[in-house]
């Protein structure tokens, strides 16, 4: 089809066009007098002239305006006049102001004058601002307006409202006339002018999208229709009543507009309508909440979160931009419930769910937390209370901005139900590790969302409720979704150090927040308790599945720079952590701690840390290692590594003494006094300061003579070193002193009291000069007499101190003898650290000893419960039938790593028959799905299998496997599967030792009790491993008896218990097998062979007698008590001859 | 036991010993990982106007992982002893 063509403008067939409006400019003159503007105001029909008496007055009103005195000027004389002449006869009733210009009105109406119908308005709202400055020509004013609100004026402001879209010029002064009669005197007429609403608020969404066209910015003189449509309603609403401003709220229209285009609107603007809303709604308590949810609706929160990018303001320094006047209301809007957006949630409870549902205990029992049913249910959704807030969030950006990151978290803070919820919903956004800024904010987000509190009783209720929340919702909350364990190790293996520390911190403080959710879980004794156990438990689990493994943080932290202390301190208080949070998943990988405490006791006692923060920055690094080095049972504190002259304990006294002033070091001496208690190189009793004397008298010497100071080290390194491996020989040397010093002194001296550490020194003195010649002498001659008079000071024996003393000095270079005449110094004080010496008295440490620690029992008293959350360990044999089914399924790696396989391991020793073999087939079922799989641990797994099976053959008909075997097993295949384990050839040669296992034995026993550990220090973690499957192998009578069987090398539980008298043996060990003790007082006759066979009782109170922890005294004092409970009492007293309880 | 506190630290108020410590985060956390905040700056994604911002809040947030009482430690420690090796 060929194209038309036009052949004229007048062809009848041409495209219509809009005829282009041509406003010509009116005439006008000067105002003289109040006849002339009459003269000039008179209705005429010409329009012309009408134009020209409305552009003369138009004039006269901006000259008056712009005047001095206003209305009350001379010249406005001229104004009054005419309006005294024009006002309606007083007994009218419904007056007509300004007729003739009301007639103009209305003619240009009927003759479509645009011109005319623009110019009215305009001089009426000149006219209304000219009277409002002056009380007595206010009720003029009102008059007018209310000439406005009469039916004929109505219809003319309705038709102008609504002229089309292009007319701008007669809405905008018609707006502008509105605004000026709702605000006039104080909104004296907003109440009428809100009844007609029909006419008054007519198209007054449509105006509002009359936005300001083109490139440049709107002209603040010449505002566009929107801007002069929100004037407008911000003025109606300031002055409008209550229920009016509901009725204009609920006009989703208007509400949709008034934020529609607020993008580009300019900032005064803007400005009076964040004000504008904030003050006459949003924190206007008047208005319900219902108006203020009609307001602030989702769009309208994405609108003005739009203006976090609006650029069009340029504030100046003190003043604050358009995008934090936005930030501010939303943070209102959305964090204060009042203004009818924010909701009342449940926490880590979603909507719809009730968290006190009562479940039958037998139900409970049976299924455990799975009698829950909706423990599970929210993984993919959570249903929340906050919708408007739930699809608004996802609009924001907070990896890009710092507010937007902040109004997420502050929300997330009042309704932690969106935690959960906004992490589902935006699973696009992955934590993949980029050196970007992007990235780096959205870690800061993360970061900043993990921190966040837990919420009070964890459903913002009065307390906690019966059942645990989901433990996936508790889990997204403390890991969000985005740090799963893929992104997170990726970020641990980066190769930026930044993105490895942001990980770090962030792994950090979900630590600290899944540890006091446990809290929380493990709280006040409940009914229920087991069922929140359980829960902990699981928490722990998932939490351990979605974080990076203990070996990605170990690899990480060793790959730190020296110098980058924030990093290293970061990344040592993680795994700090770890060990005292998850200590089980810290058992998978060793870390040699002593590397770490060695590099960085060497950084800080070379002070090669310049600035003091580095340096007590340095120390909290080091407080964690030696955290750690607690949990690590291989801890080698005396003896020097590769590289190093000082061991670990003395260097980290140096630290002590080198400290500068201020720095805190109270973590570092706990330490020290605690090592130094435990190697008996000072007493242990309840009175004695410890190292307090040694330290004070470093200090000293540092302060008094750094030159010799740094030379004692190496000698005295020695001192502690000999002190720790032979305190016998020190304990023996100090009997011998004492009474010699009884002998010589006539003094009755036993229950004399001196450190271990000073007989070590004087032992060692006669060397001393090996260790680096006359200047240690020197150094020593200085220390000596100040750490034996502080000694005194905090009351060791006075005449043993003398009397050591008189032999070290022979050994000093005193050639003028002041050494010798001054003696051990008396009354020496404590100058940098605080020692009261009314606060103990040390001299009877015996009976203070024994005082105390009664003190601290009946104090610290346990009562059954609490020894039942501390040594019961749930029965991991019980039987799970449904495991029967479970594996089908599952492919080799799903059937070795998830537990299928140990679930039915753990059938084999279950009381039915029937089951026990089908159990069996399963098992060998197992094995033979697992030979030709790709499993790389196969063949050790199929061998484990396969042998477990040769030996349950012809062994369970009549009875269930022993629990031991059944126990081995289980916790066997945890290691075959991980060859990096420390048992791993332990386990693999004894499978290789026979095709079946003797089921009178408990395998593996005697290689770990007393073959050398494979692996280094690994001794530890292999008693850990056995204790472990000890525990979990004792659940019956029969069990009980190949525990107490005699063997060659004595009977298991004889062997434990001489194990646990181990000082090595650090605390989580010793409850373990305390633990071991509780689960074999719980077997019937467990209690009484306990006493009878193994004089447990005696154990016990040995035990507690030589623990300096009272907390710890008080377990073995509460695990006697139950054994007195549950034993046959008769029989043990007879048995006791009558010594017992 | 332990040190007698001198009596500088118990001068400053808490928002002193957070507004020194905060600083003294930032500027070692710049020093630690000049060379990658370096890399983040010539990022595609980096913009001046905002992205400075983000940076400076993230590094600053770890301040939150130290309570009031290792804030002081930190600050209020007077010169550091420099011994012989």
């Amino acid at each position: 089809m060929g194209k038309r063509f036009s052949y004229g403008g007048d062809a009848a067939g041409a495209p219509r066009k809009r005829a282009k409006v041509v406003h010509e400019a009116p005439t006008s003159e000067e105002v003289h007098a109040s006849r002339q503007l009459r003269q000039l105001l008179i209705f005429d029909q010409d329009p012309a002239r009408s134009r020209h008496g409305l552009q003369s007055f138009k004039l006269f009103l901006d000259e008056l305006l712009s005047a001095d005195g206003g209305i009350k000027s001379e010249r406005a004389r001229i104004l009054r006049d005419y309006l005294d002449a024009e006002k309606p006869a007083e007994d009218d009733e419904s007056p007509v102001y300004l007729p003739d210009i009301m007639q103009t009105w209305s003619h240009a109406g009927q003759t479509n004058n645009d011109n005319i119908m623009s110019a009215v308005p305009v001089v009426l709202v000149l006219l209304l601002r000219l009277l409002s400055q002056s009380l007595d020509t206010v009720p003029y004013g009102l008059g007018i307006c209310r000439t406005l609100l009469q039916k004929r004026q109505q219809e003319l402001i309705s038709r102008n409202l609504a002229a089309d879209k292009g007319k701008s010029f007669i809405i905008s002064p018609t707006l502008r006339l509105l605004r000026e009669a709702v605000s006039f005197d104080g909104g004296a007429i907003a109440r009428p002018l809100f009844r007609a609403r029909a006419t008054m608020l007519k198209s007054l969404a449509r105006n509002m999208g009359i936005v300001h066209m083109g490139e440049d910015k709107e002209d603040t003189k010449r505002p566009s229709a929107r801007t002069n449509a929100i004037q407008f309603f911000l003025s109606a609403i300031k002055y409008l009543h209550p229920e009016a401003k509901k009725e204009l709220l609920s006009q989703r229209d208007i509400v949709s507009a008034l934020t529609r285009d607020v993008k580009q609107d300019p900032p005064y603007l803007l400005k009076e309508l964040l004000t504008g809303l904030k003050t006459h709604i949003i924190m206007d308590d008047k208005v319900p909440r219902e108006a203020k949810s009609n307001l602030l609706n989702t769009s309208t929160l994405v609108r003005l979160s739009a203006l976090y990018q609006y650029r069009l303001d340029s504030p100046a320094e003190d003043e604050p931009s358009i995008a934090d006047l936005a930030h501010e209301l939303l943070l209102t809007v959305c964090t204060n419930p009042a203004c009818g957006v924010l909701r009342q949630d449940s926490g880590f409870y979603p909507r719809e769910l009730d968290p006190n549902t009562t479940i039958p205990t037998a139900e409970l029992d049976d299924l455990g937390l799975e009698a829950v049913v909706w423990m599970n249910k929210f993984k993919n959704d959570v249903p929340v209370r906050n919708f408007t807030l739930s699809n608004f969030l996802p609009n924001l950006r907070p990896w890009s901005s710092v507010k937007q990151s902040e109004l997420i978290t502050s929300i997330f803070r009042v309704a932690p139900e969106l935690v959960a919820n906004y992490f589902l919903s935006n699973k696009s956004f992955t934590f993949e590790p980029k050196l970007s800024a992007t990235w780096i904010g959205y870690a800061a987000f993360l970061f900043n969302t993990v921190i966040l509190p837990i919420p009070e009783n964890l459903c913002r209720g009065p307390s906690v409720p019966e059942l645990p929340p989901p433990t996936s919702i508790v889990l997204d909350n403390i890991l969000p979704l985005p740090l799963n364990q893929k992104a997170l190790v990726r970020c641990l293996e980066h190769k930026s150090n930044m993105i490895k520390f942001f990980a770090t911190r962030i792994m950090v403080v979900a630590i600290e927040k899944l540890d006091a959710v446990i809290r929380i879980y493990q709280g006040t004794s409940r009914s229920n308790q087991t069922i929140w156990n359980e829960a902990a438990r699981r928490l722990v689990d998932e939490f351990c599945q979605r974080s990076p493994g203990i070996r990605n943080m170990i690899n990480a932290c060793q790959k730190i720079p020296t110098q980058d202390l924030l990093h290293r301190e970061a990344a040592s208080r993680l795994l700090r952590l770890c060990y005292e949070v998850l200590p089980q998943a810290t058992l998978s990988a060793k870390l040699d701690v002593s590397i770490h405490l060695d590099a960085a006791l060497g950084r800080i006692s070379n002070q090669e840390l310049d600035d003091p923060r580095d340096f007590a920055l340095g120390l909290k690094e080091l407080e964690s290692l030696l955290a750690i080095a607690g949990y690590s049972p291989g801890m080698r504190w005396f003896g020097a590594s590769k590289g190093t002259t000082l061991s670990p304990f003395t260097q980290l006294l140096k630290v002590c003494a080198e400290a500068p002033k201020g720095v805190s070091l109270k973590t570092i001496q706990q330490v020290l006094n605690f090592v130094a208690a435990e190697q008996q190189l000072v007493p242990g009793h309840a009175g004695h300061p410890r190292l307090l004397p040694l330290v004070e008298a470093l200090q000293t010497l540092h302060q008094s003579s750094p030159k010799y100071a740094s030379q004692v080290w190496p000698f005295l390194d020695t001192c502690f070193t000999h002190c720790a491996s032979k305190s016998v020989k020190y304990v023996e040397m100090l009997q011998e002193i004492a009474q010699e010093t009884a002998e010589s002194t006539g003094q009755n001296i036993d229950e004399a009291l001196v450190s271990p550490i000073i007989l070590a020194i004087r032992d060692q003195l006669p060397h001393a000069s090996k260790n680096g010649g006359e200047e240690v002498l020197k150094g020593l001659g200085r220390l000596l007499p100040t750490l034996l008079g502080l000694s005194v000071t905090v009351g060791e024996s006075r005449a043993i101190l003398s009397s050591i003393f008189s032999k070290m000095v022979s050994d000093l270079p005193d050639p003028k003898g002041k050494l010798v005449k001054a003696g051990v110094p008396e009354g020496l004080q404590f100058q940098h650290n605080s020692w009261s010496p009314t606060k103990t008295k040390a001299s009877r440490p015996e009976k203070n000893a024994a005082n105390s620690h009664d003190a601290v029992t009946s104090e610290t008293a346990i009562d059954r419960e609490t020894l039942e959350g501390m040594l019961h360990i749930p029965d991991s044999l019980e039987a799970e039938n449904s495991a029967l089914m479970k594996w089908a399924n599952k492919t080799a790696d799903e059937l070795v790593d998830e537990g299928y396989a140990t679930s039915l391991i753990a059938l084999l020793a279950s009381e039915h028959a029937s089951i026990r073999k089908e159990a069996l087939v399963s098992i060998l079922k197992v094995a033979d799905k697992i030979k030709p799989s790709e499993y790389e641990e196969k063949e050790q797994v199929w061998l484990l299998l396969s042998e477990l099976a040769e030996t349950a053959k012809g062994n369970i008909d009549d009875g269930p496997l022993p629990s031991t075997i059944v126990a081995f097993a289980s916790h066997a295949l945890h290691i075959v599967r991980d060859p990096l384990h420390g048992l791993y050839p332990k386990v693999n040669i004894f499978l290789t030792r026979g095709p079946y296992w003797s089921l009178d034995k408990l395998p593996l026993v005697d290689e770990i009790l007393t073959e050398e550990p494979n692996v280094g220090d690994a001794f530890y973690t292999q008693i850990s491993w056995l204790l472990t499957y000890l525990i979990d192998g004792l659940r019956t009578a029969q069990d009980l008896e190949l525990y107490h069987k005699k063997r060659a090398k004595g009977p298991i539980l004889e062997r434990i218990l001489a194990l646990a008298v181990n000082p090595y043996m650090r605390l989580p060990l010793r409850t373990q097998v305390l633990r071991l003790l509780y689960r074999a007082s719980g077997i019937e006759g467990g209690s009484t062979t306990l006493t009878t066979r193994f004089s447990v009782m005696n154990w016990l109170e040995e035990r507690r007698s030589a623990c300096a922890d009272p907390s710890e005294a008080a377990v073995y004092e509460s695990l006697r008590k139950r054994i007195w409970e549950t034993c046959d009492q008769q029989r043990v007293v007879e048995w006791s001859k009558e010594g017992l309880p | 036991m332990s040190s007698p506190e001198p009596q500088q630290q118990q001068q400053k108020s808490q928002k002193q010993v957070d507004a020194e410590f905060t600083s003294y985060y930032l500027q070692r956390a710049t020093q630690e990982f000049g060379e990658a905040l370096d890399a983040v700056r010539s990022a595609d994604d980096f913009k001046p106007e905002s992205s400075i911002a983000v940076l400076i809040s993230a590094l600053q947030q770890g301040t939150e992982m130290f309570s009031e009482e290792d804030k002081r430690a930190v600050v209020c420690s007077e010169g550091a002893e420099k011994s012989s090796k």
